[in-house]
C-alpha cells in the first residue's frame, strides 16, 4: 500500500520537517505566522514540537534571518521560513553577504547549517514580490546552495538533504505546485543536492527545467512525442548544479532548450548556457535557446500568464532548435 | 556593584595593553604593513575592556569596531595576535588571511565580524535565542556604537530580544560620531539608550572614560541578564578625537572638527591616566607598578607585531579557495 501513497508537495515538505525534527533536537523553525500555518507545510507542527521549536517572529525578516544565522553559529540548525521567497530581499545583506560568504571569510572554521525556505513563481497574478524566484540571485553569490523540487518525492528527499547539510541552503518551491500530488515513500530517504534527474527520456532535444516548468516541459514532450523525442532534465538543484548529467543528455540529443521562470538577463539559464558553451560546445548541433521571463517586472493582474514560460513558448523553442 | 582590587588591576592592565596595541596598529598601518583599513580606538577603549571582562568563554560577544575590537577580545581572554596577523594578511591570521579585518574565534564564541554596521544585532538575537533554546545559561554581549541605531535591523533586534526576554546586553559605546556626522544631527535626543524604554528594556548611562564605572555597569548588566530578566541597554559616553578611519579628515558634516578641542579631550580624558590616578589615590598600585604595566604592554605590542611579520603572507590559490567556500 505504501508504494501507492500520494502526498501533496506541501505535505511532503511537512513530512521531512517532522522526521528531521524528531531525529535532531537542534532543528527548529522560525518565520512569520508559521504556527497557524499560512501554508500547509507548517500546519499543526507546534502540536508535536511546541511553540519553542516552531517560532513565530515579529514581521521582521531582517531580524529573523540574522537570528537564524546567530542560532546556527551557536550550534542550532534553523529552518528559516520567508513565506514568500521574495520577502527574503528584506534580509539581502544577511542572506547574500553574510550567510553565504561568512564561512569562507572567516577561515572556513565554523559551519552555518541554515535552511531558508519560501514559495515563489509567476502565475498567481499578484505581482513581483510574491512571485520573484531568487535562485538566480542566490547562485550569483558564492556560499549558498539552492534547490527547487518539481515533485513531492523530490521535495521530501531534497528537504532532508537540505536540513542535514552544514551549509546555508535556499529551498524554494513553486506556489502553483504546493497542492500538486505525487508518490512519496514513508521511509527515510534523501535526494542529494547537486544531482539532476531525467524526468522523461528522449533523443532529439533536451529541455532543462525546474519546478513548475518541469511539468510544462513534460506536457510539451507528450504533445510532440510522435514528431520530436524530447528529454526532460530536471535540474532540481541550481547550486551545486549537475552539469555532467546535462552534458550527457546533450551528448545524446545534441540540442538544448533551457526553461527558466526567472528573468532572462543574467539568470540561471544564462549561466547554464555559458557553461554548455564552455564545456559542451562540440556536442551541440544547434544554438542553445532560453525560454525565460522577459526582462520586465513580474506583473500582477491578468497579464502574468503571458510573461511566464508557457508550454506554447517552450514548444516554439523546441521546434526552432530542431529545425 | 563594587570591584575588588584584583579586578581593578586586571582591568587597568588590559586597558594599557589595548591602548598599546592600538598605537602599534597605527604604526603598522602608517608603515604600509596593514592590508586593509583600521579604525583607531584612541581614548575610547575603556568600555570595550569592561564589556569583555566578566564574560565566560562560552558567552557570545560581538565587539565594537573601534580599535577593531582588540580591547573587547583581549579582555575576554582571547589571544589577539592571530587577529592582528589577519590585518597583515598573514597565514597565521585567524581567518587564514582572507578577510583583512574580521576576527574568528568560534571556540571563544566570537564568531566573526562584518563590514556592515548593525549586522551584529540580529545575530545577537540568534545567540540569545540559542542560549534560551539550549538552556545553556549563556549571556550575549552585543557591542556597538551609537551610530548603529540608525539601522532598522537594530530596532528589530531590540524588539525581538525584549519580546523573547533574551539574555543580551546591548552595550553601546557612544562616541557621538557616526562616520563623519555628529549623532546629535542624526538622532532626536541626547542618549540613544532612550530607545530602550520603548521596548520595555531597562537602560543606564555611564561615563565611558571611567574604566571602573564601565566595569561596574557591566557587572550590573550581566547580573540582570543572568537572572533571567531579559535584555538591558548600557550606554557608555565616550569620545572620538581622531578621524573615522585612518587616513581621512576628521569631519563633522561639511566642517573639520576643532583640532584644539580634540587635543584637549585627548589630554584630559585619557581613560588610562584617569584610572591610574584612581589606583594611586586608592593605594591599589604604586607608580612603579603602573610604569611596569605600561612597559609590559608596549613590549607585548612589539612582540605581537614581530609574530605577525614572521608569518608568511597568505596567498592561497583560487582552487584552494574554491574548495573552502562550503563546509564539506
Amino acid at each position: 500500500m505504501s508504494s501507492q501513497r500520494e502526498l501533496t508537495l506541501c505535505e511532503a515538505i511537512r513530512e521531512a520537517y517532522v522526521e528531521e525534527m524528531r531525529r535532531d533536537e537542534r532543528v527548529f523553525m522560525l518565520g512569520i505566522s508559521i504556527q497557524a500555518g499560512t501554508f500547509p507545510h507548517t500546519k499543526n507542527l507546534c502540536e508535536e514540537f511546541g511553540t519553542h521549536r516552531v517560532v513565530d517572529t515579529p514581521l521582521a525578516e531582517t531580524g529573523m534571518a540574522g537570528c537564524a544565522m546567530g542560532a546556527a553559529q551557536e550550534g542550532l540548525r534553523p529552518i528559516l521560513d520567508f513565506m514568500y521567497a521574495g520577502f527574503s530581499y528584506f534580509a539581502g545583506s544577511e542572506v547574500f553577504l553574510q550567510m553565504g560568504q561568512y564561512h569562507f571569510l572567516h577561515g572556513s572554521q565554523h559551519p552555518l547549517p541554515i535552511v531558508m525556505v519560501g514559495t515563489c513563481g509567476v502565475g498567481r497574478r499578484v505581482g513581483n514580490e510574491h512571485a520573484t524566484l531568487p535562485y538566480g540571485m542566490a547562485i550569483h553569490h558564492p556560499g549558498i546552495k539552492t534547490c527547487m523540487p518539481a515533485t513531492p518525492y523530490d521535495a521530501k528527499g531534497l528537504m532532508k538533504a537540505a536540513i542535514r547539510d552544514d551549509n546555508p541552503v535556499l529551498f524554494l518551491w513553486h506556489t502553483n505546485l504546493m497542492m500538486h500530488k505525487g508518490y512519496v515513500p514513508e521511509e527515510d530517504y534523501v535526494v542529494p543536492l547537486g544531482v539532476a534527474d531525467i524526468k522523461r527520456e528522449g533523443s532529439d532535444v533536451t529541455i532543462l527545467a525546474s519546478g513548475l516548468q518541469v511539468h510544462s516541459a513534460l506536457k510539451v514532450a507528450e504533445k510532440l512525442k510522435d514528431e520530436i523525442s524530447v528529454e526532460v532534465v530536471d535540474a532540481r538543484s541550481f547550486e551545486p548544479f549537475d552539469r555532467e548529467s546535462l552534458l550527457r543528455s546533450i551528448e545524446k540529443t545534441t540540442r538544448l532548450v533551457i526553461v527558466d521562470e526567472d528573468f532572462e538577463r543574467g539568470g540561471f539559464a544564462a549561466e547554464v548556457s555559458a557553461q554548455v558553451m564552455e564545456h559542451g560546445y562540440d556536442l551541440l548541433d544547434a544554438p542553445v535557446r532560453r525560454v525565460c521571463h522577459p526582462n520586465i517586472p513580474v506583473p500582477g493582474g491578468y497579464i502574468d500568464v503571458y510573461t511566464m514560460p508557457t508550454s506554447e513558448r517552450i514548444e516554439e523553442a523546441v521546434r526552432e532548435v530542431c529545425r | 556593584m563594587s570591584l575588588t582590587n584584583d579586578q581593578k588591576i586586571v582591568l587597568f592592565r588590559n586597558l594599557a595593553r589595548a591602548m598599546a596595541l592600538d598605537r602599534m596598529m597605527m604604526r603598522v598601518i602608517r608603515a604600509g604593513k596593514m592590508v586593509g583599513f583600521y579604525h583607531e580606538g584612541g581614548i575610547a577603549l575603556a568600555p570595550g575592556i569592561a564589556a569583555g571582562a566578566f564574560l565566560q568563554k562560552e558567552d557570545p560577544m560581538w565587539p565594537h569596531y573601534r580599535a577593531h575590537g582588540l580591547a573587547h577580545m583581549l579582555s575576554k581572554g582571547i589571544d589577539i595576535k592571530y587577529y592582528v596577523a589577519e590585518h597583515m594578511g598573514r597565514e597565521a591570521g585567524c581567518c587564514k588571511g582572507r578577510s583583512s579585518f574580521h576576527m574568528s574565534f568560534p571556540e571563544d564564541h566570537v564568531f566573526g565580524f562584518s563590514g556592515n554596521i548593525g549586522a551584529n544585532f540580529p545575530l545577537s538575537v540568534g545567540y540569545g535565542f540559542a542560549a534560551k533554546y539550549k538552556q545553556s545559561g549563556q549571556v550575549v554581549m552585543n557591542c556597538s556604537g551609537d551610530g548603529s541605531y540608525g539601522e532598522g535591523r537594530c530596532h528589530e533586534a531590540l524588539l525581538m530580544s525584549a519580546n523573547w526576554k533574551l539574555p543580551a546586553v546591548f552595550w553601546c559605546e557612544a562616541n557621538g560620531m557616526a562616520q563623519h556626522s555628529n549623532v546629535k544631527d542624526l538622532f532626536p535626543g541626547p542618549n540613544v539608550s532612550s530607545l530602550a524604554a520603548g521596548f520595555g528594556i531597562p537602560s543606564m548611562v555611564v561615563d565611558g572614560q571611567d574604566l571602573f564605572a564601565c566595569a561596574e555597569a557591566a557587572l550590573q548588566a550581566l547580573a540582570h541578564v543572568r537572572q533571567g530578566n531579559g535584555p538591558i541597554f548600557v550606554e557608555c559616553k565616550t569620545y572620538r578625537v581622531q578621524e573615522h578611519s585612518v587616513g581621512g579628515v576628521n569631519y563633522e558634516g561639511p566642517n573639520q572638527r576643532d583640532p584644539e578641542l580634540m587635543a584637549k579631550w585627548k589630554e584630559t580624558l585619557n581613560p588610562l591616566a584617569l584610572a591610574a590616578a584612581r589606583l594611586l589615590a586608592e593605594k591599589v598600585l604604586t607608580q612603579e607598578d603602573i610604569d611596569q604595566i605600561k612597559a609590559d604592554a608596549e613590549r607585548e605590542a612589539d612582540e605581537v607585531e614581530a609574530f605577525c611579520e614572521a608569518s608568511p603572507k597568505a596567498l592561497p590559490s583560487v582552487a584552494e579557495m574554491q574548495a573552502a567556500v562550503y563546509t564539506a
